[in-house]
């Protein structure tokens, strides 16, 4: 039977949209909510709780219900679990499914569980599954890991898209209630910049639950269209479905927006949601109010509804909830509910009113529509297993709670009050006071520019939030320099009320078999709140955590307060002295999708690349990051593998020639009259008698005297150089240089700019180096006598204006032929053709790594980890002794950096030369002394070294510079294998071959 | 209130620049009007402002960054007349013609791509102006060339990347939601 009323409410009732809930085919209309479109088909049960696999039904009309998490999907990919039914607009052939049950929603094996409550009080988990230890790990673990969580995860990629967008206004108003709404208009008229934001598919908020107002003598939702309308020609952003999800520093405010969940089809790339990050001026507060449950027995029955969601389904979506309803309520505003329901034709058996005093308006509007009023009245029990049926109720006469008397209903509809959205603001850690009066926390000291208007700081009605909405508006706009009146607002048959808050209701029975639920998710009972204060908790924080009142996904919207309110009658204290705890983003549960944006997949992270990239990929090479880059790291032939593909690569370049894309190298071209004078402080190195021309390797240090970047620099000019720094540290250097340049010697007339891309650079290594290059070369005479080892010059390489380097990183011949970048690929391939008749052959960084290993060249980062000297690595020879400063020589004076005992940078070779140590492998002085043993030293990089025939290996080593030919030993999982220290200049140590 | 079908117009386009020389200027404020001398067009002293003479184009990036733009065969002609008052006026003048690529982002749509990767209150960045900032992720140089055209300096090696975001927000302003 269908419980939507013809005519009534805002979805359009001559456009139905068929969906699906456990597989059963129902109508909906155009402008529904799941939930509504579920309400008007007679459906209250939705799922199972999380704990005990309570049914439960609809509680809410909005993002806070912590019942109504279904599963959803459009199509296989599509799949979401916990959408909240309350906030998924129904569109068509949209497909639920019930959660937490098995195998249907009426019969839930998991249902044992509320058979054995007793036994899963507050702390439970940490009281049962202590002991034995060992069965944590095995047994608890995994069936609580089965047994936990709300439906089911995902199992395919999510094939949507997600948006991301940044905006700047000058008033972002945060909730489109009439507080919102009065706020963007008063702002926006004074010619600010407004955006409007609410999570709702229209602007309204309660004014779409309460057509009945006037406001200046236009109906309700007459206004709101005029508001719409005039929101619209003052340019006011309006966002609809989009949550203000997170309130951040300097008033940066994270929004949520939903794009397409509530299509019927999805245009082709349209996004599914898009968060906007949003930098306001001003922010407006305008969230509103949330309905508080009462605390009783079985409150969780489906069918218990709070009075103001079945308002709201019922003037904003035509649904009435029920036949026969019994509201149970601490507040006024229940009883306009009640009153709207019956006269849309439900009967209403009774308003239970905890409270004594009834105003007289709401006792004879009830009288009028014969609806009995039981004042002084608790609520002590409900019956039906999957829907309501009746409900317990007792007079309470001096504190004690009278004999009973049952009421029958197919739904009961609760009021606890309200409690004002608190959240963004908790965000910005703004204070809170309590208001005794009105028994609720409301917004005190701001941190940020934002003022809160409305409900959401207390105030009640239609009228106050109109009225307090416009001021605020007016406040931001006038903070911001602008003029804005605040209009006035005539509003009648307002609907304001108040009421009182509770702990959980008095009742007449044995309190130890009370259900009566604070966190509904959570299945969290004022009893267990209760027993958690007795088992010590006095904290607020202490009693969530014990016991997870709050925890849920809906962040205890329902439960705080009531939580709070137990607690503080149990420890004997005011609410504001147990306190309240701190709300934090998001305040709904937000998508990963959202969070990510468009960083997913291949535009996850930037993936830099060089020029001469499309090379290599062209050719085979296997790639590996290094920092942001990809870099080739090998380019096997037919079916070699790396070790194969690189001991060719190796074994070509030592023979004849190789050829290496070295164009990731950060570079810094150092310009200036005190150029000199900056290098001699930065690097250790004396850089004043280099002449123009040479090249130098610099080593740069910490001011801790540690090793931290190093690399070959040029000399072009006087006043000019031409710095290079490792792949990875090239950012890290220039921000260092400019650093101390900035604060330490702005004096200094010299300039840094990062040229590492202005530059493509190709390394040419191995004997026929030359041979290779010199045709190609103009206006530079190669030979080694005119252009010898560590030399620099400007010249003309393949018809491409060129800066070449004459150096060595493999201990060949070699050269590093810079140019503009756009030309890389063009240099690249004309040293390739000029190449082939001596065979030349692409090398990638596992090479690279491997030839500088067979001459003891460091890799910092590597064979150093951020506590290597230069005299621990073997660099002494590169501090300028008799330079006045460089940055680090304090450091070095340090004593544990001169003391014995330091590790030391050494080769190592394995006695048995087939066998290849572990990078990383720790070494011991001795083969078989007892455990523990002393560990000196460890493996910083180790190869199977082609040109030695036999592996090689480079370690740190406890005063590894005078062990030299000792014995030391490197335990493994299954031997222990024993090495002698040498010199890590393995190959051709007297460097001739680079020299020829 | 179905989906909306209605086909908007491209909102908006991406297109590469042609090459042309560039140069981060370093100097101090002193020496600024020798250096304007050289340059054949006044540096301007106020972070964003671009100064144009005849194709010539100084941007100020900060206290004491420019960047100097101009076609390409006057490369080295400046680099000339730098070089010769590099005594009389300490400077850097780096070439960098080959460090970033170049792109016109234009159309009714341009701002709100630009948006979708830079931080930056766009509407404080007028037309006529230039700022260095950054789009998803990477530093950039952003100039308004005019209400609905952006162009975009980015390091060679951050470009795809960045391309591809701006191609995505260009089918995404084509979904029209």
């Amino acid at each position: 039977m269908s419980y939507r009323i013809p005519g009534r409410g805002r979805v359009d009732h001559a456009d139905p949209v068929r969906f699906t809930f456990d597989g059963k085919s129902l109508k909906g209309l155009r402008g529904d909510t799941l939930a509504s479109a579920l309400l008007a088909n007679g459906i209250h049960l939705v799922g199972r709780s999380f704990k005990y696999h309570r049914p439960r039904g609809i509680v809410t009309a909005g993002s806070d219900d912590p019942n109504a998490l279904v599963e959803t999907s459009r199509d296989s990919g599509r799949f979401e679990p916990n959408t909240r039914a309350t906030v998924q607009e129904l569109r068509s052939g949209l497909a639920a499914e019930s959660q937490n049950r098995f195998p249907t929603l009426e019969y839930d094996v998991g249902e044992v569980n509320n058979l054995l409550a007793p036994l899963f009080s507050a702390g439970f988990y940490y009281k049962t599954f202590m002991w034995p230890r060992n069965f944590w790990d095995k047994v608890y673990e995994p069936v609580i890991r089965r047994a936990a969580g709300l439906g089911r995860a995902p199992t395919e990629v999510d094939p949507d898209h997600y948006a991301s967008r940044y905006a700047h206004v000058d008033v972002l108003v945060a909730g489109a209630g009439p507080a919102g709404i009065a706020a963007a208009l008063a702002a926006a008229r004074s010619g600010a910049s407004v955006m409007l934001v609410d999570e709702n598919s229209e602007i309204g908020g309660s004014l779409l639950s309460e057509p009945g107002v006037e406001i200046g003598g236009t109906p309700a939702w007459d206004w709101l269209a005029d508001a719409a309308a005039e929101l619209e020609a003052l340019g006011v952003q309006v966002l609809p479905r989009t949550i203000a999800m997170g309130y951040y520093h300097q008033n940066m405010v994270g929004l949520c927006q939903r794009v397409t969940d509530h299509l019927d089809t999805v245009p082709a790339n349209a996004p599914r949601e898009r968060m906007w990050r949003v930098r306001a001026a001003r922010v407006v507060l305008a969230q509103g109010a949330q309905e508080k449950p009462l605390v009783f027995d079985g409150n969780d029955r489906p069918g218990v509804m709070l009075a103001g969601a079945a308002q709201t389904f019922l003037n904003r979506f035509g649904v009435r909830v029920c036949d026969r309803g019994v509201v149970v309520t601490s507040h006024d505003s229940a009883y306009h509910a009640a009153f709207d329901l019956a006269d849309a034709g439900a009967v209403i058996a009774a308003i239970v009113d905890t409270r004594s005093e009834i105003r007289d308006d709401l006792r004879s509007e009830a009288r009028a529509r014969g609806i009995e009023v039981l004042a002084s009245h608790t609520v002590t029990g409900t019956k039906g297993r999957l829907r309501i049926k009746s409900v317990r109720v007792n007079p309470v006469a001096s504190g004690r709670v009278l004999s009973p008397r049952t009421l029958f209903c197919d739904a009961l509809l609760m009021s606890g009050g309200w409690t004002p959205a608190l959240h963004l603001f908790s965000h910005t850690k703004g204070g809170l006071a309590w208001d005794a009066e009105a028994q609720t926390f409301l917004p005190d000291r701001k941190t940020e520019n934002c003022e809160i208007a409305g409900a959401g700081r207390g105030l009640w009605g239609i009228g106050a939030a109109l009225a307090d909405g416009a001021k605020a508006g007016a406040e931001a706009a006038g903070a911001l320099g602008r003029e804005a009146t605040t209009p006035e607002f005539d509003v009648t048959t307002d609907r304001a009320g108040t009421g009182r808050a509770h702990e959980e209701l008095p009742t007449d029975r044995n309190p130890s078999r009370v259900r009566a639920f604070v966190d509904f998710q959570n299945d969290v009972t004022a009893k267990d709140i209760r027993l958690a204060v007795r088992e010590g908790m006095r904290s607020i924080e202490h009693v969530k955590r014990y016991t997870t009142t709050g925890m849920a996904t809906d962040q205890g919207k329902l439960s705080n307060i009531n939580g709070l309110m137990i607690a503080a009658d149990a420890l004997g204290k005011t609410p504001p002295e147990v306190g309240l705890t701190t709300f934090r983003p998001p305040y709904t549960p937000t998508t990963f999708g959202a969070f990510a944006g468009y960083h997913r997949g291949a535009h996850f992270e930037v993936t830099r690349k060089t020029p001469i990239d499309p090379w290599a990929e062209a050719h085979g090479a296997v790639f590996e990051p290094v920092a942001q880059w990809r870099r080739a790291r090998y380019f096997p032939q037919g079916e070699e593998d790396m070790d194969a593909a690189v001991e060719r690569e190796c074994r070509a370049t030592r023979a004849s020639v190789g050829i290496f894309d070295a164009s990731t190298l950060g570079k810094i071209e150092v310009t200036g009259p005190d150029a000199v004078e900056f290098m001699n402080r930065v690097y250790t190195n004396p850089w004043t008698k280099l002449a123009p021309g040479k090249l130098r390797y610099g080593v740069l240090l910490g001011d801790d005297g540690y090793v931290r970047d190093d690399g070959v620099i040029g000399r072009i000019s006087e006043h000019q150089f031409h710095v290079t720094t490792t792949t990875g540290g090239a950012a890290r250097v220039l921000n260092t240089m400019e650093d101390y340049l900035q604060t330490e010697w702005p004096d200094l007339d010299v300039w840094l700019t990062s040229t590492t891309e202005q530059w493509a650079v190709v390394a040419l290594n191995g004997p026929n180096a030359r041979k290779v290059l010199e045709p190609l070369v103009e206006g530079l005479d190669i030979s080694n006598a005119a252009f010898p080892m560590m030399s620099v010059a400007d010249c003309t390489v393949a018809g491409l204006p060129a800066r070449l380097f004459r150096l060595s990183f493999t201990g060949e011949l070699g050269y590093e032929i810079n140019v503009p970048a756009r030309h890389g690929l063009a240099l690249w391939e004309a040293l390739m053709t000029a190449g082939a008749p001596h065979g030349i052959t692409p090398y990638g960084t596992e090479s690279m790594h491997l030839l500088r290993a067979e001459k003891g060249f460091i890799i910092v980062g590597q064979d150093t980890d951020g506590t290597v000297s230069p005299q621990d690595a073997g660099l002494g020879w590169a501090l300028g002794s008799k330079k006045a400063d460089f940055i680090g020589m304090r450091g070095l004076q340090r004593p544990d950096l001169v003391a014995k005992g330091r590790k030391q940078l050494v080769g190592l070779l394995t006695e048995d030369g087939a066998v290849k140590l572990e990078e990383g492998a720790q070494i011991t002085a001795e083969r078989d002394a007892p455990l523990p043993r002393a560990m000196i030293g460890h493996v910083t990089s180790s190869y199977r070294s082609p040109a030695l025939g036999r592996s090689i290996a480079m370690a740190l080593v406890k005063d590894g510079h005078d062990r030299m030919g000792e014995i030391v030993y490197i335990p493994m999982e299954n031997e222990v294998i024993a090495a002698r220290i040498a010199s890590a200049n393995f190959y051709d140590p007297d460097g001739g071959r680079a020299k020829a | 209130m179905n989906t909306d079908t209605e086909t908007r117009p491209t909102a908006a386009r991406v297109e590469p620049l042609p090459p042309e020389a560039r140069f981060s200027l370093r100097a101090r404020a002193h020496h600024l009007d020798r250096i304007s001398e050289a340059l054949w067009v006044g540096v301007p002293r106020r972070i964003g402002d671009i100064a144009e003479n005849d194709a010539r184009r100084a941007v100020c990036l900060g206290p004491d960054e420019w960047l100097l733009t101009l076609p390409e065969d006057q490369g080295a002609g400046l680099k000339a007349r730098m070089a010769e008052i590099r005594h009389d006026a300490p400077h850097a003048l780096a070439d960098i013609s080959d460090r970033e690529l170049c792109y016109r982002i234009s159309g009714p749509g341009a701002a709100q791509i630009v948006a979708m990767g830079c931080p930056r209150d766009l509407r404080a960045l007028v037309t006529g102006r230039a700022v260095r900032t950054v789009f998803d992720g990477a530093s950039v140089i952003l100039w308004r060339e005019a209400e609905d055209s952006f162009r975009l300096d980015i390091w060679r090696s951050f470009a795809p990347h960045a391309l591809a975001l701006v191609e995505t927000g260009i089918e995404e302003l084509r979904a029209g939601l």
